[in-house]
């Protein structure tokens, strides 16, 4: 469990009263694609901001690489190497899509204040690279053709494909995807599906919150079940569709 | 280069409101217009760093007038002047250039002290937090007597900036009339705003400019970037503040004397309806905001001596911040965007 | 310090029912009001404008003849005007912003172009003079442990007396529990038969009524001047914040503190000779508490960043 790249111990978060995640002990292996799955108000993504650094834990603790990140900021998590999206698809809306791209794929050291009074030719030079990267990743998306158009002008399933797009530009160790095929129509799920195995493949760890089971069921390697706040479950596909507390957590208990 | 339609009105606007200057007086225009455009760059300067702080990041800062105190303030002790009750002199001091970057740093500074603990609150409670840090200051100000002068002031600092007055200034302002010193801070003040428009013009296309815009969008999607919002919010408050600091040293020198109620609430509120008008966002909007709104308030003035001839001074002065409040509310109801803003990039709908 | 104790629980009254009124407001409506300050002072002036008899030039119009009607009479009359103006400023202004869906800041902004013109027109009407009521001059006198004229102490107990019989409307009265249910939360209260509309007009109403009462309060323990609102706008945030926004009773007792604070901080040893910077005590107490305790002593912690 040691060599696990993201951990979690006692893991504890409530609100007001209601325990929102309560977990023991849960592991993530480096290259897996996990899906995390469960009733409506199972906790997960709140398990996500828990581990993203998003929001703190009432108590236990959270480790990344064998680092405490427990009360880490979130950015300084996004910095060792985990990027995560959001439920609600967050976006730039008042910039274009291009510049979308460009922020996200700028490293820190070129958004400096001094260097953009200064221009030199070198960070022209890193525009100019970042800009080809950008209309790469659009283009393999499929959305090079929205490249100037502004962020809040995209449909529903183009700003998926956009915070995918900008989660991925800077080649992450760690996808957190937090319900990427919400809302988007079949087809389009097709294509994000196989996208995301593809990353898979490429050696990229994916932890996957997703309420589509075809989906979760057909791509992912592992599935681990949360149901108010807690573990029910952790294997891999074929063991999670015949797990009884699965089928009686979504059924509820009153089916026997 | 295309121009675009709003560029066109905002020109043709602020060229009638000048002409009007000179229908409305035939006599001793030149004059009231020298004083005029003096206050609109000093003002307008301030305006463009406000548009920093909120058209650019969002924040929302209701003591400017602090930022500009503290340039103001910290340049004029730092040169030879006199102050206080007395009338203390202090006769040596730091060369000019010298003590405004200071003042400058200083200002920008503060920002920094100001925005490290402030500048993760919410919107409102931001405002209020400005407002009483500006409140502090200006009270600060007014007991620190011995170093600041306190309600007495500083005075004879002028000649710092006057003594650099090139000769041809002299010679234009004796053919039209006006005061040479203030026609030198006029220059003075038009040049800043030149170089400051350039410089923000080259920062916003650029990796921070672009930074800070996301910034201003979503900053949780910022951090889940790596970014560091916090950091970069704080840099625009620092810029922005530095900014208001060159503006009130300017506005010190246009005045002759400084003291309290030079840097107050209303200050701050004359800036935001200037910024308003202008267009939130745009960095050069505040430039025909500020002529547009000083025509206003100046032509407006002397409608008001006319129309209420029992009142008093007091009353008069009201009249004109009457027409300021009516303003900003009128702006903000029917065209928040003002002269240059784009709707599109409309901050002031987030909820 | 003890003798500023009775100042201390003047302004504290003065700021309480200010910051109650300012709270029940931002609470229905979300509005931080920045004109509140003028609300306050419409019950001052026109008190004063009901009140004044014959050697009084309160308005700037030289055709004013003055009213004169009994003292109590102004009062009510005043505080009634202010509620009227408050519904005028919701139908007028800002339900139409509501129903235009324009954002919190937009409306911040108007709430202070608001105030500016408001505070102007009535220094054009009112004129810039600081001028008192009607009232006959009295003698400081010794209560228990704090000093102050009768006819204070009389303000006092009637502020708190108007404070409690409001905390008790508020949580007893179908009507406070209707206000309660929008402030938690207006989409859930439409739904179960509230009509915000009527409830948010009716909390502007009660607010600039107890505005307007803190305004002649202050009128009567001080002066009245065309700014007089504006003034305390500050420490009546500072109060609200201290007491916990969104509480009634929090503003209650934040305004309080804050009145006895800012009076007995004179007596305090660095502040010997600047006296005049007490509200800089109070100020710098807002802001450490937004900073480390935004809830304030009594509030629900809201999301304040």
């Amino acid at each position: 469990m040691s060599n696990s790249l993201i951990e979690v111990n006692n893991l504890k978060k409530t609100f007001g009263g209601l325990t929102a995640v309560d977990i023991k002990e849960l592991g993530f292996n480096k290259g897996e694609l996990t899906s995390i799955i469960g009733p409506n108000g199972a906790g997960k993504t709140t398990f996500f901001d828990l581990i993203s650094g998003f929001q703190n834990s009432d108590s236990g603790d959270v480790h990344l690489k064998d680092k405490d990140i427990s009360n880490f900021q979130p950015y300084k998590i996004a910095r060792m190497g985990m990027v995560r999206t959001f439920q609600l698809t967050k976006v730039f809306d008042r910039m274009t899509v291009l510049e979308n791209l460009l922020f996200s794929g700028s490293e820190i050291s070129n958004d400096s204040l001094f260097k953009s009074v200064i221009k030199s030719k070198s960070q022209m030079k890193y525009e100019e690279n970042l800009k080809d990267k950008a209309k790469n990743i659009m283009e393999e998306l499929n959305i090079l053709h929205m490249a100037d158009s502004y962020a809040r002008e995209l449909s529903g399933g183009q700003k998926k494909l956009l915070e995918l797009a900008r989660s991925i530009i800077n080649e992450p160790e760690i996808l957190l995807l937090d319900e990427p095929l919400a809302g988007v129509n079949p087809k389009l799920a097709e294509d994000i599906l196989s996208l995301i195995k593809k990353l898979s493949n490429e050696g990229i760890t994916i932890l996957m919150v997703e309420h589509n089971i075809e989906a979760v069921m057909k791509i992912s390697e592992r599935i681990v079940v949360l149901a108010e706040g807690s573990l029910i479950a952790d294997g891999n596909p074929n063991e999670i569709r015949t797990n009884r507390n699965v089928i009686e957590a979504y059924l509820g208990k009153d089916n026997d | 280069m295309k121009i675009s339609n709003k560029v066109v009105f905002a020109v043709f606007l602020t060229g009638f409101s000048i002409y009007l200057v000179f229908a409305l007086n035939p006599e001793g225009a030149s004059r009231i217009l020298l004083n005029l455009l003096t206050f609109a760059g000093i003002y307008g300067l301030s305006a463009i760093g406000l548009n920093v702080h909120f058209g650019w990041t969002g924040l929302l800062n209701f003591g400017h007038a602090s930022f500009m105190g503290v340039g103001a303030y910290v340049t004029l002790l730092l040169m030879p002047h006199a102050a206080g009750r007395e009338g203390e002199i202090t006769s040596t001091g730091l060369p000019f250039i010298v003590a405004l970057i200071i003042g400058i740093l200083s200002a920008a500074l503060f920002g920094l002290l100001l925005g490290l603990p402030a500048i993760r609150l919410r919107g409102d409670y931001l405002a209020i937090v400005t407002i009483a840090a500006a409140e502090i200051f200006r009270l600060l100000v007014r007991d620190l007597e011995s170093i600041t002068g306190g309600v007495y002031g500083i005075i004879n600092y002028t000649e710092n900036l006057q003594q650099y007055r090139p000769n041809f200034i002299n010679n234009f302002s004796e053919s039209f009339g006006f005061s040479p010193s203030q026609a030198w801070v006029c220059l003075v003040a038009w040049v800043s705003i030149f170089f400051t428009v350039l410089f923000l013009k080259r920062l916003n296309n650029s990796p921070w400019g672009r930074a800070l815009r996301a910034v201003r969008e979503d900053e949780d999607a910022v951090r889940a970037m790596g970014k560091n919002a916090v950091w970069l919010k704080l840099q625009s408050f620092m810029l922005g503040a530095g900014i208001a600091g060159l503006s009130g040293v300017l506005l010190a020198f246009n005045y002759g004397s400084l003291e309290t109620t030079v840097f107050v609430p209303l200050l701050t509120f004359y800036v935001w309806a200037i910024m308003i008008l202008g267009g939130v966002g745009t960095i050069t909007g505040p430039i025909f905001g500020s002529i547009i709104f000083w025509v206003i308030i100046s032509e407006t003035d002397r409608l008001a001596f006319i129309l209420f001839e029992n009142a008093n001074g007091q009353q008069l002065a009201g009249v004109r911040f009457l027409l300021v409040g009516l303003l900003i509310m009128a702006l903000m109801i029917f065209r928040p965007s003002g002269l240059l803003g784009k709707k599109e990039e409309l901050l002031l709908d987030v909820k | 310090m003890l003798d500023q104790l009775g100042n201390g629980l003047l302004l504290g009254i003065i700021i309480s029912v200010a910051s109650v009124a300012l709270s029940l407001l931002y609470g229905v409506t979300r509005i931080v009001n920045f004109a509140h300050g003028e609300i306050i002072a419409l019950g001052a002036i026109m008190t004063l404008f009901f009140s004044s008899p014959v050697d009084y030039r309160v308005l700037f119009l030289d055709k004013y003849s003055p009213l004169g009607y009994n003292f109590a009479l102004s009062c009510i009359l005043a505080v009634i005007v202010c509620g009227l103006f408050g519904a005028l400023l919701e139908i007028c202004l800002f339900r139409p912003l509501r129903k235009g869906n324009v954002g919190n800041i937009a409306v911040l902004v108007v709430t202070i172009g608001l105030s500016i013109f408001t505070r102007h027109l009535y220094l054009l009407f009112a004129t810039g003079k600081v001028q008192d009521f009607p009232l006959e001059l009295q003698r400081r006198q010794t209560y228990l442990f704090f000093d102050m004229t009768p006819r204070n102490l009389n303000v006092l107990i009637a502020g708190i007396v108007v404070m409690l019989i409001f905390g008790f409307l508020l949580t007893y009265t179908r009507l406070g529990k209707a206000m309660r249910a929008v402030r938690d939360s207006e989409e859930l209260s439409s739904v179960s038969g509230i009509n915000s509309d009527n409830i948010i007009l009716i909390t502007w109403i009660s607010s600039s009524m107890l505005a307007g009462l803190a305004g002649i309060f202050q009128a009567i323990i001080n002066d009245v001047r065309w700014n007089m609102g504006f003034l305390i706008l500050l420490l009546i945030f500072a109060g609200t914040v201290l007491g916990g926004i969104g509480t009634s009773f929090g503003a209650m007792v934040g305004g309080f503190l804050i009145g006895i604070l800012v009076q007995v901080s004179v007596g305090l040893p660095f502040m010997e000779g600047h006296t005049e910077a007490k509200n800089a005590v109070a100020l710098a107490i807002m802001i450490l508490i937004l900073l480390f305790r935004p809830q304030g002593i009594f509030g629900q912690k809201e999301r304040i960043s």
